[in-house]
């Protein structure tokens, strides 16, 4: 069999980003891949040190917009580590409020990209309308259909007054039966299910040897969610049960978001039900000492990390990031192997892999 | 029946270019062109994948440096004449990317840009609304006017930036929250000016939120997109004029009453005079004014 090599862009692979690939295949197999990083590399390390933290807020907002709430979340929150800041549980539950509310839109971005791919354009007009429903309740709280800049030190920057929340509440409720049936979609309907089931499986086994988390590995079986294992901010006050499936296939990693996105939408009532009276932010903001943190979340993508480094000044010394895509994309080579040329779009995109995130 | 009387423009193809943003601006496209409330179709445009029959090019990102061979030669594939719109203060000023090793923005420097479309990043109606401007170019300054589509803005959208000398105390605290550097003051013999380029502004509403007088504000206005003519003139700007200490003459900015009402609760009749008074003279009149209290 004769054994070629073909570069895609990001036009052949529908993507969004400028990603590029050299495959190797054998007749319409594949059986290697290299990935050609680099293209959305914009300096960021080198960036955030010529910025002060107020500065880096907004910046970090904009390291991917698809994840954009859990960059400047995670950060404040390591700031607010290092200078031993308390924000208020008022705060806590509105972070938690806007990191769902980008959960929803990103998943369900993801899962109208994979309805593309496999060519049920109906769908996917019907999840970019669904997905409005979010952006349009995304751009009445915050002001942004995208970066929501909800986040400061020591706090957020909101404070929806009862008929904001009573606005929320309604617009999820608009939700909750779209989405339940969306799931049913993706779960049974024939067409998704012969495009989506047995295909690009990463087994518990290669799961774990490459690291992979998010709906990538939840989709292998792997219990891992940073919001259960090591709860930060609201979380360890929210009730939700991970979401997992075992079958590890383009079919599962959709199952597993479309459950998440449900989830986050009991989340954010559950948020809104508790939320306590007080400040949304302390008044106050301590100088931040020198030292060095670790700060992490559940991104849409799954675990996102942060190192920063300071050193008394308000300039980082070093902030460096583990980002989901990163461990993710690694194992795409694992997915691809022995796959049809054509299943290649669909594969890579079951990842949800961020460009912007990883190239940075 | 009902007959449409004017004829239906001619289709014109958009082309994308992703120069390396941070997706918002694209994922912002991809839901514009999806739907059909935003309004591309009726305006007969509609996407396509190759740049060869493309006749109006948009384009995302601040230019990384490792895409710059690709995008330059993608964009050549377009054929001549084109219409350029940049789409996000990204390609337009380098946005908050700029003055990195690895960003070669503004994209002007490379190409002829026709219309910018400013924000971080735009929503679709602004975005549409942009591209119907370059259409209209592209038609020679004709073609069907843009119909409002798509949501109504909400009240608290954070659009273009106002901003009020009136209430501006020279603190600077805007120009060091930003992360646009969209915020510059310089001193002048009249006073403090301060100029804010919406080309740069990120809509990130930092500014407002850490001024102390509420000098700056966020407006619901989001339809900023202007021909490339007028990228420098896209500015909010102001003077906060120096005046002279009421009581030794020393040239100071005024105290305005956002920041006597922070600083002693209320407004009164001495308040209002300590405002007229430069910071030394002030401390030693309300030093003065609390021992009479305490005797």
């Amino acid at each position: 069999m004769s054994r070629t090599v073909i570069t895609l862009g990001p036009r052949q692979l529908g993507l969004e980003e400028p990603m590029y690939f050299r495959v190797q295949t054998e007749g319409d197999r594949v059986c290697g891949l290299e990935v050609l990083a680099g293209q959305v590399h914009r300096g960021m390390e080198h960036l955030t040190l010529k910025r002060n933290f107020y500065q880096n807020i907004t910046l970090l907002e904009r390291l991917c917009s698809l994840c954009s709430n859990s960059h400047p979340s995670t950060f404040c929150t390591a700031l607010e580590e290092l200078a031993g800041m308390v924000i208020p549980p008022r705060a806590e539950y509105l972070r938690a409020v806007a990191d769902e509310i980008k959960r929803i839109a990103s998943h369900l971005f993801n899962c109208a990209v994979v309805a593309h791919i496999v060519g049920e354009h109906t769908l996917f007009r019907r999840v970019m309308e669904l997905r409005e429903i979010v952006q349009q309740s995304k751009e009445t709280i915050y002001g942004n259909r995208m970066d929501l800049a909800a986040n400061c030190i020591g706090g957020v920057r909101y404070d929806p007054d009862a008929g904001a929340i009573d606005y929320l509440k309604n617009q999820l409720e608009r939700l909750k039966s779209p989405l339940e049936e969306l799931y049913r979609v993706f779960e049974d309907a024939a067409v998704l299910r012969a495009a989506t089931e047995g295909v690009g499986v990463l087994t518990r086994e290669q799961a774990n040897e490459f690291g992979v988390v998010g709906p990538v590995a939840r989709a292998a079986g792997i219990d891992y969610d940073v919001r259960k294992k090591s709860p930060y901010g609201a979380y360890d006050r929210l009730s939700f049960q991970v979401a997992i499936e075992g079958a590890g296939d383009v079919r599962a990693r959709a199952l597993v978001r479309l459950a998440e996105a449900r989830q986050a939408v009991s989340l954010i009532e559950q948020c809104l039900d508790q939320l306590p009276n007080g400040p949304v932010a302390l008044a106050s903001f301590p100088e931040v000492p020198a030292g060095e943190v670790i700060a992490k979340s559940e991104a849409p993508r799954g675990e996102l990390i942060y190192y920063l480094k300071t050193d008394g000044t308000d300039l980082p010394v070093r902030l460096k990031w583990r980002v989901p895509s990163y461990p993710n994309w690694a194992a795409l080579g694992e997915m691809l192997k022995g796959e049809p040329v054509s299943r290649i779009p669909l594969i890579v995109n079951s990842i949800d892999p961020c460009i912007s995130c990883t190239d940075r | 029946m009902h007959t449409c009387k004017v004829p239906p423009a001619p289709k014109l193809r958009l082309y994308r270019i992703n120069t390396g943003s941070c997706n918002g601006c694209d994922v912002e496209l991809a839901a514009t062109e999806a739907l059909t409330r935003f309004g591309l179709e009726r305006l007969g445009l509609s996407f396509t994948a190759d740049p060869t029959q493309a006749d109006l090019v948009l384009i995302t990102g601040p230019l990384t440096v490792r895409s710059k061979g690709k995008v330059l030669a993608e964009y050549a594939q377009v054929p001549d004449p084109k219409i350029t719109v940049l789409i996000g203060v990204c390609p337009i000023s380098g946005g908050a990317f700029r003055d990195s090793y690895a960003v070669l923005g503004p994209l002007d420097e490379f190409l002829a840009a026709d219309v910018n479309i400013p924000g971080c990043p735009p929503r679709p109606e602004a975005i549409v609304a942009g591209i119907a401007e370059a259409a209209r170019l592209w038609r020679g300054g004709e073609g069907p006017q843009l119909a409002p589509a798509g949501f109504p803005a909400p009240a608290n959208l954070r659009g273009r930036m106002s901003y009020r000398a009136e209430a501006c105390v020279g603190c600077r605290m805007c120009q060091h929250v930003c992360a646009g550097g969209a915020i510059r003051f310089e001193e002048q013999e009249a006073g403090v000016s301060f100029t804010l380029w919406h080309n740069s502004c990120l809509f990130c509403g930092m500014c407002s939120h850490y001024c102390p007088t509420g000098a700056l504000t966020p407006t619901g206005e989001w339809n900023l997109a202007h021909p490339q003519a007028q990228k420098y003139q896209m500015v909010e700007q102001g003077v906060v004029p120096r005046i002279s200490c009421s009581c030794c003459g020393v040239p100071m900015l005024p105290v305005v009453p956002e920041l006597m009402r922070k600083g002693y609760r209320a407004l009164t009749r001495e308040t209002a005079q300590l405002q007229t008074l430069c910071s030394e003279c002030r401390q030693v009149r309300s030093i003065g004014g609390l021992q009479r209290c305490t005797k």
